[in-house]
């Protein structure tokens, strides 16, 4: 298990605080907090709780992503930009 | 943009409170809040800086110092980034009925600032998605949530700007950056230098009945909304679980 930050500047700021197992590749726990705005604001939990088990790669990050994000309305970030603000906890 | 239009808007003053009795009457506002809106105007005592509902006190904040300066923190019940309430007149405006369109919402509510702003011959104009700017500099910063169907926003207007201060309670990304931060800073935001705060207070609630064709009801808290807002106060904006939930 791994423990790791980043921040990330997209139109807002992102910071993500990750644990995550190395061997697996895999998302133990996430906090993704910063200045965005998120309609309706509870649904930024559900999101980090359905990244939880997924596998750190790009093209399975931004797809979960993006399931969670058509559901809501955000200003701040996109599908990508927080992908790329995940994937920048293991550099 | 629809045309909405109130018969009446419900006045409150509510003063100088602390920074988690503020929040609580702002939630009340929306727990209350009938076919009228509500436009609130509120000032901050003792000084306070609020964080946005998706940031991290502990990352954001510089706890030490605020305790040491006697600086208040509370967790806002919207987004957006941290705030030093200090020289500035703050409002709320609590309604059932807006655009449902996210940035059609901010620019409706922020046009009644503007048309606050222009009254008293200050060159402001809303810039989306939530700012309000004077050549090109930040007076006013203005966030928004939705919860059972009703709107508030609520944002700040600088009557002074001291950014040095303000960046001494915040946390800065990179403290190697800390001046170049504070210089961008300064550049970059403004105040409504001159104005007192019953000037713009006035004028903001003109804007309003103007802005909506709406009749100024000006009201006091009921007891039981006093009594609910100090009960939240109490119970969940003085609280470690809702400052420091992120």
């Amino acid at each position: 298990m791994k423990i790791a930050h980043n921040l990330y500047k997209s139109q807002k700021l992102i910071r993500i605080n990750l644990e995550y197992n190395e061997r697996e590749n895999t998302i133990n726990q996430i906090r993704i907090s910063g200045d965005f705005f998120f309609y309706p604001e509870e649904a930024l939990e559900t999101l980090e709780a359905d990244l939880i088990g997924r596998k750190l790669e790009r093209d399975t990050l931004k797809q979960e992503i993006e399931k969670s994000l058509g559901k809501t309305e955000v200003y701040g970030f996109d599908s990508a930009s927080l992908t790329e603000a995940i994937l920048g906890c293991k550099t | 943009m629809g045309k909405i239009r109130f018969s009446k808007i419900r006045t409150l003053e509510t003063g100088y409170n602390d920074a988690a009795l503020n929040m609580a009457i702002d939630e009340v506002m929306i727990e209350n809040v009938q076919e009228t809106p509500v436009l609130r105007i509120y000032g901050w005592s003792p000084v306070a800086v609020s964080i946005g509902y998706f940031q991290s006190m502990k990352e954001e904040v510089d706890l030490d110092k605020c305790n040491q300066i006697g600086v208040d923190v509370v967790r806002r019940l919207t987004g957006g980034g941290a705030v030093l309430h200090e020289s500035e007149l703050t409002y709320s405006f609590i309604t059932k009925e807006y655009p449902r369109n996210i940035m059609e919402s901010y620019a409706w509510i922020c046009e009644a600032v503007v048309m606050s702003l222009h009254r008293m011959g200050f060159d402001a104009r809303f810039v989306p998605l939530n700012d309000i700017v004077i050549a090109a500099k930040k007076v006013s910063g203005n966030a928004q949530t939705r919860r059972n169907g009703i709107l508030l926003q609520h944002g700040t207007l600088l009557l002074g700007v001291d950014v040095a201060k303000m960046f001494s309670v915040l946390r800065v990304p990179s403290e190697k950056l800390r001046d170049k931060i504070i210089k961008d800073a300064k550049e970059r935001v403004t105040s409504l230098t001159g104005t007192t705060f019953d000037e713009l207070s006035l004028s903001l609630k003109t804007s309003f009945a103007i802005k909506f064709d709406a009749n100024l009801v000006a009201d006091n808290m009921s007891t039981e909304e006093i009594n609910r807002a100090r009960w939240l106060a109490e119970q969940k904006y003085r609280s470690k679980e809702w400052n420091f939930r992120r």
